[in-house]
């Protein structure tokens, strides 16, 4: 009571304090950044990012963009003239490093006695004849066959490396000036990760402008249709508002970038922060309509008595649930948990101290006609029906509910996880389109890079290479696999006539090697080798190209590497983004255990502390693994795979859920306390505190709705399967929990003294009245 | 009456510097460098961003027949190159030819010459700044006056004239720093296709020749993009040469 007091003391401080802190909030809010790359959402102690990062300091760090051409054939005169002038204008701006296309791609060949390293295409050709000839030539060449030109023709690559100079928004924006700038019939695809960063960045501000907007709309008029009473829309509405611009001020503050999880932040305030006010302007009307003539600091002093415990509770353990992401490995899941604790643990504080501050200075409104005595609609039914099932069977639902999480369960061992980051964007967008051409036509989109430190001219260490390429390419998922050697080996057949020995090989002489390659920089460009050996000849690369649609064909990969590299004497790293991306992705899946296994542990102890009973603990953590390994279950059998996204549903599913379970054992402690009926208790608990559970439970899934309209389908996903989640967390507190109590009676839920108090407040003297006595 | 003459001839002598066109200017500053055949020793340093520094060394004979100027170029270091011969045919109307004998095969071999554009030797140098610029291909304009290394110079800028010959080139414009007393260029300034600085490369330790022609020791280009810089410094240099042209035929080249 004297806390209530307090708040009604100090409401005026409270207000100001609350008011000044979120208008503080807003500076920082002001000068939140977008993080897109993916690659930085992991820490740079990261295997696969050490070694990309020793690599780029030799070879360098551009970033290559992919543009695609699409006609029915490729060497049609217009196709080739427009390929010939981008490219063109693309190596006449400086942000390009390189640009690799068919005008640019090397013939090294022996022509009468001459070495000639021509370019593919040096003339546009004009007739059919002249165009079946060049098609020849690019067939038997192995440098731009599948390479630059698909096998059908009907795709070809201009491929520019991009030095970094600029933004991400910027080099897109020069890249699809400069394609606009030679216009054609050809279909133009653009991917790379630039492209993929760009589309990502613009489509998290715009998830953000968009769907905050509409998600607070909808929680309005939510609100309203729950309360019709303006006080009593607002106040919760008003700390919705300001926890989002408070955890969303915590991102700039603490250092960090808005990343494409952090979409979900404010989303997740939207949906978890108006519980805690809904909670006590839903007691204050409840109070109001029973008593209407209670002033109104008696019912605010009454509400928080009554609430207190049960909210601070529920927004503990959802705190905690959350906090299970602090554990995850992905830097931006870590930031999202300690932001949204954060973020929630506000909300809580408003709900108990702004909202009744704030109503302490207000009128009491009319008194809600449809609190009457004797409660009807969907809600009440629906419930004491339950209630009724529950107690007639409560053997066979729990012979249901694990049923059907053995079914569920089974999907497991069908759930994939994402082996990259490509499925950010739609399927349908030009950048997956893209991807697909290339897994389809060219050698793959995936790429690792081997970097061998030893001479570079040592035909020993050549030969090794070409062995190594050799193997690789027998492997059905890689494309090509091109170091020095290749090119040495394609020098040497424009050196040697086809008799001679040293056609198509490694030279066994180093100095033949040296002689070659200053032939080569003598007479050709020496950027054509430079991919492949550093300035002073000390380090070479050995690229693969490969596609692979899991993790398990990444694997293969590395098998096959690592069993060929086992007597490599060499020193030597592996790299590339595609093992970036692996590691990401394997992350995700660790940092889920992580997660789950925190979160579980987390719950389970704050409900054996709470209950002070072990069994209470187990037995209120079993919804949420009901939910949680129903949830991955479904995604193992729907196809859904885990990746950055979804990977966090079950630290949030667990922290919201846990909340249903504590209010139902809460409720049925107080129940059991008032008369020892377990039967009655059920049904009284269900009908009671039910309908107050399923409303929270369907805003919350209200508020997570909203994430169908983001421009990701990842967070789409994700939006579907929190709800699924959520509901089974419902269901399983609503129907298994109370079946599971009747079957096993446990004993934390008998009266005992020292929660009597707290329990008892559970039951208002209204809901006894409404107790249905079997 | 005396002092009046010497002004007037100092004054025609200016105008007549005046009225020089920059295509004039530049063409001079060609020719005073045009030695004709001639035989050297240099030494060419390539060296990356971070210092590292790659070595040749090379001797170079060149001789001119008719419309075409015949080169032929020597490997003498590093050792894993060493014996390598160029012979390079430079037409003035047409693609040139060469020829390379590689000791480590023992053959020769006809290889298809380079864009003007592109790297000489792998070096910041291109193929076009080692070659005679054609007039035709630029405008030219004095876009002012310095005074670089204690030398009063003019500014003469070369503009390509074409997308295509900047492409050639590997430049839209360059600005040469002219000495007004003697024609040679100390410094060219090279701007890439977005008129940005790129390349600068500077002209030392001209000597003039026998045959009048000066002759620059040291040549140093620096990519101000990249930070890679290229020296070529002249070890031993004389004009003509006694090589008979026999030498500069691919068959010789084996022998």
């Amino acid at each position: 009571m004297k806390k209530t007091i307090f708040i009604v003391r100090y409401r005026w401080w409270i207000i100001i304090f609350t008011l000044v802190v979120v208008l503080g909030s807003i500076i920082p809010l002001s000068q939140i950044k977008i993080n897109p790359d993916l690659e930085s959402y992991m820490p740079d102690s990261m295997l696969s990012k050490q070694h990309n990062k020793e690599i780029s300091e030799v070879f360098g760090n551009e970033e290559p963009i992919l543009i695609i051409f699409e006609s029915k054939d490729v060497l049609h005169p217009e196709t080739l003239k427009r390929v010939q002038e981008m490219s063109l204008a693309f190596s006449r701006l400086k942000e390009f490093e390189q640009v690799y296309s068919l005008f640019q791609t090397k013939n090294i060949r022996s022509e009468a006695g001459m070495m000639v390293v021509d370019p593919v295409v040096e003339n546009i050709p004009e007739t059919p004849s002249e165009i079946e000839s060049l098609r020849a030539t690019i067939q038997s060449n192995d440098l731009a066959y599948r390479l630059v030109v698909s096998d059908d023709f009907r795709y070809t690559l201009l491929i520019l490396t991009s030095n970094r100079t600029i933004r991400d928004a910027d080099l897109m924006k020069l890249v699809k000036k400069t394609i606009a700038s030679v216009p054609g019939n050809e279909k133009v695809y653009i991917t790379g990760q630039p492209y993929l960063r760009d589309e990502a960045n613009n489509k998290i501000g715009r998830d953000v402008m968009i769907l905050l907007p509409i998600g607070l709309l909808v929680m309005l008029v939510f609100l309203w249709i729950s309360f019709r009473e303006i006080k009593a829309v607002l106040l919760p509405f008003s700390v919705v508002i300001f926890s989002v611009i408070f955890s969303m001020a915590l991102i700039p503050v603490f250092g960090w970038e808005l990343s494409l999880i952090g979409v979900l932040i404010p989303i997740m305030m939207l949906a978890i922060a108006n519980n805690y006010g809904v909670h006590f302007v839903a007691k204050y009307q409840e109070l109001n309509a029973v008593h209407p003539r209670k002033s109104m600091n008696r019912i605010i002093q009454e509400a928080l008595a009554y609430l207190k415990k049960p909210v601070i509770l529920c927004g503990l353990t959802t705190i905690v649930g959350t906090l299970g992401l602090v554990v995850h490995l992905l830097l931006p899941a870590s930031q999202m948990g300690v932001v949204s604790a954060i973020g929630i643990g506000f909300a809580l504080l408003l709900s108990l101290m702004f909202i009744p501050a704030v109503m302490s200075l207000m009128e009491k409104g009319k008194p809600h006609k449809n609190l009457g005595e004797n409660p009807r609609g969907f809600f009440h039914r629906l419930l004491s029906n339950t209630g009724n099932l529950v107690t007639k069977h409560p053997k066979l639902c729990i012979i249901f509910f694990v049923s059907l999480f053995i079914v569920s369960a089974l999907g497991l061992f069908r759930m994939k996880v994402a082996p990259d980051s490509n499925k950010i964007l739609p399927a349908k967008h030009d950048f997956n389109r893209a991807i697909a051409i290339t897994n389809e036509h060219f050698g793959g989109n995936k790429i690792i890079n081997i970097m061998f430190t030893g001479d570079a001219k040592n035909p020993e260490l050549l030969k090794r290479l070409h062995s190594y390429e050799t193997e690789l390419e027998k492997m059905p998922n890689v494309g090509s696999v091109t170091s020095l050697a290749t090119m040495i080996r394609k020098m040497s057949t424009a050196l040697n006539d086809s008799s001679d020995a040293g056609f198509n090989r490694i030279p066994e002489s180093r100095d033949a090697i040296a002689q070659y390659l200053e032939l080569y920089t003598l007479s050709a460009d020496p950027s054509d080798f430079e991919r492949f050996v550093n300035f002073d000849y000390t380090k070479t690369l050995l690229t693969i190209q490969y596609q692979a649609e899991s993790l398990v064909r990444i694997d293969s990969v590395l098998l096959k590497i690592n069993m060929l590299l086992k007597t490599e004497p060499a020193k030597y790293v592996v790299g590339g983004l595609s093992l970036v991306d692996k590691q990401i992705s394997e992350s995700v899946e660790t940092g889920q255990y992580y997660s789950l296994l925190f979160a579980f542990l987390a719950i389970l102890v704050l409900l054996w502390i709470i209950f002070k009973s072990f069994t209470a603990g187990w037995m209120g953590s079993l919804p949420l693994l009901f939910a949680v390994f129903c949830t991955f279950g479904w995604m193992g059998w729907l196809g859904i795979e885990l990746n950055i996204v979804t990977a966090l549903l079950s630290s949030i599913s667990i922290g919201l859920g846990v909340d249903f379970t504590i209010h139902i054992f809460w409720r049925l402690k107080a129940e059991l306390a008032s008369e020892e009926n377990w039967i009655a208790a059920v049904k009284n608990t269900l009908v009671g505190i039910g309908r107050g559970i399923s409303i929270n439970a369907f805003s919350v899934m209200l508020g997570f709705s909203v994430l169908f309209l983001s421009a990701f389908p990842l967070i789409q996903s994700f939006a579907f399967l929190i709800i699924i989640s959520l509901f089974l967390c419902l269901v399983s507190a609503l129907i298994f929990i109370p079946a599971l109590c009747l079957v096993l009676k446990p004993k934390f839920l008998h009266f005992s003294p020292t929660l009597s108090s707290s329990s008892v407040l559970f039951i208002e003297k209204e809901d006894v009245k409404r107790k249905i006595v079997s | 009456m005396k002092q009046i003459i010497i002004l007037s001839v100092l004054l025609l002598g200016s105008f007549s510097l005046f009225s020089q066109t920059a295509e004039e200017i530049s063409k001079k500053s060609t020719d005073a460098i045009d030695v004709g055949n001639m035989e050297m020793v240099s030494t060419i340093h390539i060296r990356d961003a971070k210092g590292n520094d790659r070595v040749r060394q090379i001797t170079t004979a060149s001789k001119t027949y008719g419309d075409v100027t015949k080169m032929l170029i020597k490997f003498m270091a590093p050792a894993d190159v060493k014996g390598t011969i160029l012979l390079v045919y430079d037409y003035e109307n047409q693609t040139d030819n060469m020829w390379v004998y590689m000791p480590a095969l023992r053959k020769v071999r006809r290889i298809v010459s380079s864009e003007k554009g592109k790297s000489f030797m792998g070096s910041e140098f291109t193929n076009a700044d080692m070659s005679k610029p054609s007039s035709i291909d630029f405008d030219y304009q004095t876009v002012g006056s310095e005074i670089y290394n204690d030398r009063s110079c003019w500014e003469i800028e070369s503009k390509c004239k074409t997308e295509a010959i900047q492409n050639e080139n590997g430049f839209s414009r360059c600005v040469s720093f002219i000495d007004k007393a003697n024609y040679l260029c100390y410094k060219v300034e090279f701007f890439d296709f977005e008129g940005k600085l790129h390349r600068v490369q500077t002209i030392d330790n001209y000597k003039k020749q026998a045959n009048g022609k000066y002759f620059a020791y040291k040549m140093a280009m620096e990519n101000v993009q990249t930070g890679r810089k290229s020296e070529m410094i002249t070890n031993q240099f004389q004009t003509g040469s006694q090589l008979s042209e026999s030498v500069f035929t691919p068959a010789a080249l084996e022998k």
